[in-house]
């Protein structure tokens, strides 16, 4: 038996090796997973405020329990929306599916420890690791790498950041994605990008000198980068994957949400078929991580930015003959992918860089009524932002934030329900094209 | 048995009426010489601007159709308005209106060769687009031949259920020939929502039933046909006409998907912002897990709650078979065409039946009942169901008044009632179940008589 284990293990270590190279989903290592009340001691995270001259804020407990919604993922499966998405999809009780609980909460395989409660949802070691193996060197002084090589999770690692964010905001491969199933069921439908993400969580972390002086300095162009990466090799994956068809159809999840969930407006926008080439009426696939990532490359890797769009259309117009071709034209698009993140991640973004950026985004912006790519262009823009404030001696730092703001106000808000209800937050309202040109007009001229 | 006389004449027999079906539901190739409008329009013909009162024709019938509101006169028109311009230039054509592709609905598109030296393509829809060509007839319908002769020589039975819902769903459905496909749709057509006996009373008709054109037109029969016929008829020889489309080989998947227009618009039109914006919902008659692209079934579902009450059989094998259709979307496309040559041999031999059936009061009622049955116990509460449950009570309550029930007070509830029903679902994308059930129970408690 002891040796099944180690050799399943020793499985486990080697696919993880190959996994890393191809960034394909990361596991948080194994490790006894404690509970949120181990880490949330009053003198360890648990302080009600921040503590001056500590190496971390020391409030994380607060922060993520009172403002974080990862707190209240396991509530949201008592409220009557999960019961009732749970009696469509069959499941039983929400609470006790492992369909929801996989997402909704700390789903460790270990036996977990005495203070371990599963009805604290997304708690510390679903993202940093089990803490068995390295609580003891974490609170003995031990250096981040020391920690790191027992067993907490680099969450400071850009890839390895949006490869575990992206395992339940989008999915993988291994386990299972939020699928066109889940959606139809009722489930909200999920917007991601991982800077603008980690930000509004709220962040329970601040990239202090300390923080980079232990963990390295991670911009927020670097996370962007990453996070759009991996995103579209999640999504990638999920067409490369055969699970994902299904009697006629594909995974509609992996689709452009607006391209079949729309009114029918006689006066339409502009024609699909100028973006993708595909006839009027098909079903166009989410691109949008493509485009971000076509926008940043124009700049830096102009040849792999050409390629990149070369194979997405490629793979939009492989729709309209067979899924063979779509898989084949999926697995370059990948490819083209992780090599961009090799090429973006070592470009050192200057303020003109971010302003650049800006401008290309913007520019796509006031012509690209995609509602899915105007959304990340929104979360983009927020990124560079939030990456212009680290050079807090540049002009106009104020009225670019307050522009930014009235960008993102041209975007529905998510229902603010309290949890307790179980319910999830909700997109509420319409987006308004021509108010979001405006803002970003408004915006390019705050840059300027 | 009762049998109608034209059927007697085309062979009697259920085989024989079986093939009346299906020929009906085909627009012959050539049937000769289209003459034109102005040919029908003089006003000593139908371009009276007065109607005559209690006689078989009324005369007036170009005006109705002219300036009464009836779209067909328009048909062609439209292919010179913006939005045609538009789905035009999104299908990559120069015009809409030079395009057969626009023309073969939006005109009595028949080739030079047929067209006679007064006809107009640009009236549109007009008289021999649903008449037949005149060419053969008109003659002896000018020197006032009995209507068997007319039909004889060519003229459409537009009367009767089967060749009426042969014209309107050549269109309004289509076929191998003209059809509304998803490109079409995807570069801005509208969706086209369809219940024979309803589009009929909101053309408006050009035609009055009186005594006087029930004599000439059902001269001989035991009854003729009312609005219930039309409708049950008009749903046997809809969801006949979809089952022959999805066995068309050009309907089948090209790359990832089939065609689009062969399924239920709102499975994937609707907005999803909020909750109560889900269009899924457990069904047993579809079987399907959320979040799957659902054909079109609402006529299919309509015409298995008539069979229920005139054909039990026919009712029980039609919903197997159809259950298998929306399961066989969950399998591949050999088991959807399987399972949709199956549900059109239940719809043809539907056809047969329902004609051969004398709708009456206590039908009107059992299928009130039953029709509002599947609202109120949540059968189907998809919109395109709604859709045609309202259609369906609609010519129900049209059929009371065919069939002698003249309680105004009684007749202005019901229409009330109908028009509850109506707001409730006028707006596809603000759709609410309960409030549709809700105009529903309202509806049953007022339709008794």
């Amino acid at each position: 038996m002891r040796r099944l284990a180690a050799a399943a293990l020793l499985l486990i270590g080697a696919s993880s090796a190959a996994l890393a190279q191809s960034a394909a989903p990361a596991e948080p290592p194994l490790g006894v997973h404690l509970g949120v009340a181990t880490c949330s001691g009053s003198n360890c995270h648990g302080s009600t405020k921040p503590v001056r001259g500590s190496s971390v804020l020391n409030n994380e407990y607060l922060t993520w329990s009172r403002r974080d919604l990862h707190a209240k993922a396991y509530v949201m499966l008592l409220g009557e929306p999960a019961k009732k998405m749970a009696a469509a999809l069959n499941l039983g009780d929400p609470t006790k599916a492992e369909r929801c609980l996989n997402c909704h909460a700390d789903t460790t395989k270990d036996t977990p420890g005495p203070l371990f409660h599963i009805e604290d949802g997304v708690g510390c070691e679903a993202c940093h690791g089990g803490a068995s193996r390295w609580l003891g060197s974490h609170i003995s002084n031990a250096t981040h790498q020391q920690n790191l090589e027992r067993g907490l999770f680099p969450t400071e690692n850009p890839i390895k950041r949006a490869e575990l964010c992206l395992n339940c905001h989008f999915g993988d491969s291994k386990r299972y994605y939020l699928n066109h199933e889940l959606y139809g069921a009722g489930h909200p439908r999920l917007a991601f990008e991982l800077d603008t993400y980690t930000a509004i969580q709220p962040a329970h972390f601040a990239v202090s000198e300390n923080y980079t002086t232990r963990k390295g300095r991670i911009t927020d162009m670097q996370v962007w980068t990453a996070g759009q990466v991996i995103a579209l090799v999640r999504r990638m994956d999920a067409v490369i994957d055969q699970r994902s068809h299904s009697g006629l159809w594909p995974d509609f999840a992996t689709f452009d949400c607006q391209s079949c969930h729309h009114e029918f407006v006689p006066n339409m926008g502009p024609r699909l078929s100028s973006i993708t080439g595909l006839d009027p009426g098909s079903v166009k696939f989410n691109d949008a991580n493509a485009v971000m990532l076509r926008v940043a490359a124009t700049r830096v890797a102009p040849g792999l930015a050409k390629s990149l769009d070369d194979h997405m259309l490629a793979l939009d117009r492989a729709t309209q003959s067979d899924w063979g071709t779509v898989q084949s034209e999926a697995r370059t698009v990948r490819d083209i992918a992780l090599s961009l993140e090799t090429a973006l991640a070592q470009h050192e973004y200057s303020p003109a860089d971010m302003r650049a950026l800006a401008d290309a985004l913007i520019a796509l912006g006031t012509t690209d009524q995609a509602f899915s790519h105007d959304e990340q262009i929104c979360m983009a823009l927020q990124s560079i932002v939030a990456g212009l404030k680290s050079y807090p001696d540049l002009p106009h730092l104020q009225a670019i934030t307050a522009a930014m703001e009235a960008v993102t106000d041209t975007f529905p808000k998510p229902e603010v329900i309290a949890p307790k209800d179980g319910m999830a937050p909700r997109d509420a309202g319409v987006f308004h094209y021509d108010a979001f040109v405006k803002a970003l007009k408004n915006l390019q001229r705050t840059m300027r | 048995m009762r049998v109608r006389w034209w059927r007697c004449v085309l062979g009697g027999t259920l085989l024989g009426s079986m093939l009346a079906a299906s020929a009906a539901a085909q627009i012959p190739a050539d049937d000769g010489t289209h003459l034109g409008v102005t040919s029908c329009a003089s006003d000593n013909c139908h371009g009276r601007v007065k109607p005559l009162d209690r006689v078989r024709v009324q005369q007036d019938e170009y005006l109705t159709w002219q300036h009464g509101g009836d779209k067909h006169s328009q048909a062609y028109k439209v292919l010179q308005q913006p939005l045609a311009l538009r789905i035009a230039k999104n299908l990559d054509l120069p015009d809409a209106e030079h395009q057969k592709l626009c023309l073969d609905c939006h005109a009595d598109n028949v080739p030079k060769e047929r067209q006679g030296p007064q006809f107009d393509l640009t009236e549109g829809v007009g008289c021999e687009a649903c008449h037949g060509g005149a060419v053969r007839w008109l003659g002896i319908h000018i020197a006032g031949r009995s209507h068997a002769d007319n039909v004889e020589h060519g003229m459409v039975a537009t009367e009767k259920p089967e060749a009426r819902a042969g014209r309107c769903l050549a269109c309004h459905v289509g076929d191998d020939k003209r059809f509304v496909t998803h490109q079409i749709m995807g570069a801005g057509h509208p969706p086209m929502p369809f219940e024979l006996a309803t589009y009929s009373q909101k053309m408006p008709p050009h035609w009055t039933v009186n005594q006087a054109y029930i004599d000439f037109k059902f001269k001989g029969q035991p009854n003729e046909p009312n609005d219930m016929q039309m409708w049950a008829v008009g749903l046997a020889e809809d969801v006949s006409r979809r089952m022959q489309l999805l066995l068309d080989p050009k309907n089948a998947p090209k790359g990832i998907n089939p065609e689009l227009s062969l399924f239920d618009c709102q499975a994937c039109h609707h907005a999803m912002s909020k909750p109560e914006d889900l269009q899924w919902r457990p069904r047993a008659s579809m079987g399907l897990p959320p979040g799957r692209i659902k054909l079109y079934d609402a006529t299919a579902v309509m015409l298995w709650v008539v069979a229920e009450r005139i054909a039990p059989d026919a009712a029980r094998s039609l919903h197997t078979h159809l259950l298998a259709l929306h399961q066989a979307t969950g399998k591949d496309w050999n088991a959807v065409t399987s399972a949709a040559a199956e549900v059109q041999k239940d719809a043809i031999a539907l056809v047969a039946a329902l004609n051969a059936h004398d709708f009456g009061r206590e039908d009107a009622k059992a299928l009130a009942t039953a029709v509002s049955g599947i609202a109120i116990d949540g059968v189907d509460l998809d919109y395109s169901g709604a859709q045609q449950e309202y259609d369906a009570l609609r010519s129900i309550v049209t059929t009371m008044g065919q069939l002698g029930f003249t309680d105004r007070p009684q007749i202005d509830a019901w229409n009330e009632a109908l028009d509850r029903l109506l707001a409730s679902i006028a707006d596809d994308q603000a759709y609410r179940p309960d409030d549709f059930v809700k105009a529903m129970q309202h509806f049953k408690e007022k339709f008794v008589f």
